[in-house]
């Protein structure tokens, strides 16, 4: 074994190669890069295939305009026709409520932990924050059940779905955006306090804004994770055909609540084609709100 | 000055989406002719003609009914609703199949103005609740079970080449047991003569998800087939065989499967182009019909008091031409209610589906009318609703 230092020493002693590669080490480096191109495939093999499958099967429907202006009224499941408006704006809807809802909160949260949070309070909201990501939604959608129907006999509304969905959206908005803050040079921070800028609004002039694109990113994502979800949905938002905007009574209809209304329809009904071409609207919804997220996400200032 | 700009560019693409949504039409009368790929449905033109029938628009009342329960009558229900909006579109009926038991559950909780269900409230304490007294409870009167749709269930199976197969409760226990393995067994060829039947192994698929179908069918085989079903009747299967989940899951294994056989409601076998089998259960094979489905349905006993009318089937029926597999979804309404516009809507929307016109039109769908006997004793419970 002869290492550098010998080498240099002795003149004399054969001289080492240092360009070339050992047979074992080319092995094994082909042997990673094989692993590492197989386990790429292996994962994004289903995911071509689902895209492939549901664009295939749904993708027909999609190009008729009623699919987009009509809703499901007067169809049933042995005819053909109709559109998904109902449950496009369903989804849009319960969504943007949600959204209304649970941003300021989940914002606030969050910079409370990143700028004030100190000690006890703070490591508490944090762990219950953590906790609270950990929720499955079924569990969400049957604690607002066991809340507003089972304990103050109220009607299921679109307004109890926006409240489950809440649940689930504000940890994913509460961490995205203390990631963002924390991300927020505190030289900035100190720059402002040196100019004798109070703290409050060095965070609403200085640190907010300068993660802003950061923390809009982080709410599409967490409204695009929403929109796909269905337990919550099955629990308090029961599907209805017809197109509707009040939030506070009646059925609405989602798209995820179109798809399971006929997911156990016969191969040959047209009412089978509708729930892959639900199925793909839903997919290409969310596509727009992730690409939206992806186009304002390098625009971060920090 | 960038972060106002694209929050502007987010604001106004959200809203613009929802106000696009808004500009959306409820209204698919004329478009389902026009505006799709052509293929008219037979039941489209059907239910069309149901509107020549329609009365006045004057009786016609607004607003908005929820039912749950039964996935076994939604596709029934779905086409009434359709054709019943022709005649009333201020109407809108909503019925959410998730199952008779949560359809009673939401129900007795004040949740929904209907339920549908497969088997008429139980009498007896389950789970703590005895669904009569939930119901009088939360009706503030008696509930009445008012039979509206028949559903035959099928025994399905693929064997090329082979168009009639007749099966007995005996016949049947055995194959779903495990206990018969091949078509062309002795026991099967004893009671189709002068059939030939290949040596193709029985494959029976069952439903693995809870169903009134699994339960109305171990009831027919437990009632009808004596000692041979050994398990108790149940929603949940028990007998041999391999699960596959919904009407539809078991539909399509049977479909692509040689030798397969399943029990699936009579409209999925009849989608999906299967062959049925002919049951006899002692007096002669009888095929599927709604006549024979009619017949065994006529037989059954009234088993409720006055309006409320629960029917006891009789699956063992020897009457001639009778097929004896087959389920009633029941609409459970509240014989009297404080809203009186709601129970108007109901009585008006019942009252339809009631017609026998309505009835009829359900045959192509894969149910079968209420015999005309029972039809007219639905009629008048509807109308006796306040």
């Amino acid at each position: 074994m002869s290492t550098v230092a010998d080498v240099l020493a002795g003149a004399d002693a054969a001289p080492v190669d240092l360009t070339g590669r050992s047979g074992t080490r080319a092995l094994r480096d082909g042997l990673a890069r094989v692993l590492m191109w197989t386990a790429f495939a292996v994962a994004v093999v289903p995911l071509v295939w689902i895209l492939w499958t549901v664009a295939a099967e749904g993708g027909r429907l999609l190009i008729h305009s009623t699919w987009w202006t009509n809703s499901q009224v007067g169809v049933t499941a042995r005819r053909v026709g109709g559109g998904a408006t109902h449950a496009i704006q369903g989804t849009l809807l319960q969504a943007g409520v949600t959204a209304l809802i649970s941003v300021p909160i989940g914002v606030l949260t969050a910079v409370y932990l990143v700028e004030y949070g100190r000690g006890r309070v703070a490591r508490l909201v944090s762990f219950m924050v953590g906790i609270l990501t950990g929720v499955p939604s079924i569990v969400a959608g049957l604690f607002i059940y066991a809340v507003f129907m089972t304990t103050f006999g109220m009607q299921r509304a679109a307004i109890f779905v926006c409240l489950a969905l809440t649940l689930l959206m504000i940890p994913t908005i509460v961490r995205s955006t203390e990631e963002m803050l924390k991300l927020v040079p505190n030289d900035l921070r100190e720059a402002s306090y040196a100019l004798g800028v109070p703290k409050w609004k060095t965070i609403s002039a200085v640190v907010l804004p300068t993660a802003f694109s950061g923390i809009v990113t982080g709410i599409l994502l967490g409204l695009a994770r929403i929109m796909g979800e269905t337990a919550p949905l099955l629990i308090l938002g029961p599907y209805t055909k017809a197109i509707t905007a009040n939030l506070f009574g009646g059925n609405m209809a989602t798209l995820p609540t179109m798809i399971n209304q006929d997911r156990d329809q016969a191969v040959t009904m047209p009412a089978y084609d509708r729930v892959w071409a639900a199925a793909l609207t839903l997919i290409l919804l969310i596509l727009v709100l992730n690409l939206l997220g992806r186009v304002i996400g390098p625009r971060s200032k920090v | 000055m960038k972060i106002t700009q694209s929050a502007c560019i987010a604001a106004v693409a959200a809203l613009g989406a929802v106000a696009l949504a808004g500009c959306g039409s409820d209204n698919n009368t004329t478009s389902s002719t026009s505006s799709t790929s052509g293929t008219t449905s037979s039941a489209g033109s059907s239910s069309s003609s149901g509107s020549d029938t329609g009365t006045a628009a004057a009786d016609c009342p607004s607003g908005t009914l929820n039912a749950e329960g039964s996935s076994a009558q939604k596709n029934a229900f779905e086409e009434v609703v359709a054709a019943y909006n022709e005649k009333c579109p201020d109407l809108t009926v909503n019925y959410n199949p998730s199952g008779s038991g949560t359809g009673v559950k939401q129900f007795n909780a004040g949740l929904v103005d209907f339920a549908g269900s497969d088997s008429a409230l139980k009498t007896e304490e389950k789970d703590g609740v005895i669904e009569v007294d939930a119901a009088k409870k939360r009706c503030g009167s008696d509930a009445w079970n008012l039979p509206m749709v028949v559903g035959p269930i099928s025994v399905a199976y693929n064997l090329p080449g082979v168009d009639k197969v007749v099966l007995t409760p005996a016949l049947l226990s055995g194959i779903f047991q495990g206990e018969i393995t091949t078509w062309n067994d002795a026991k099967i060829a004893a009671a189709n003569p002068g059939v030939t039947l290949p040596g193709t192994a029985i494959k029976p698929f069952f439903r693995s998800d809870e169903s009134g179908t699994t339960d109305n069918f171990t009831k027919y085989l437990k009632a009808a087939g004596g000692d041979a079903w050994k398990a108790d009747p149940g929603k949940v299967w028990t007998g041999k065989g391999e699960g596959k989940e919904k009407s539809s899951g078991v539909a399509d294994a049977v479909k692509s499967t040689e030798g397969g056989v399943t029990y699936v409601e009579w409209s999925y076998a009849k989608d999906n182009g299967l062959s049925m089998a002919q049951i006899d259960n002692g007096s002669g094979a009888v095929e599927l019909t709604a006549d024979s489905v009619g017949k065994f349905i006529a037989a059954a006993q009234a088993d409720g008091q006055g309006n409320d009318l629960r029917l006891k089937l009789d699956y063992a029926t020897k009457e001639a031409g009778a097929y004896p597999i087959g389920l009633v979804t029941y609409e459970i309404v509240c014989s009297k209610n404080s809203d009186a516009a709601k129970q108007a809507a109901i009585k008006s929307f019942l009252g339809f589906f009631a017609q026998g016109d309505t009835q009829k039109s359900l045959e192509d769908l894969g149910y079968a009318p209420l015999p005309a006997d029972l039809q007219t004793k639905v009629a008048a419970a509807v109308a006796a609703l306040s």
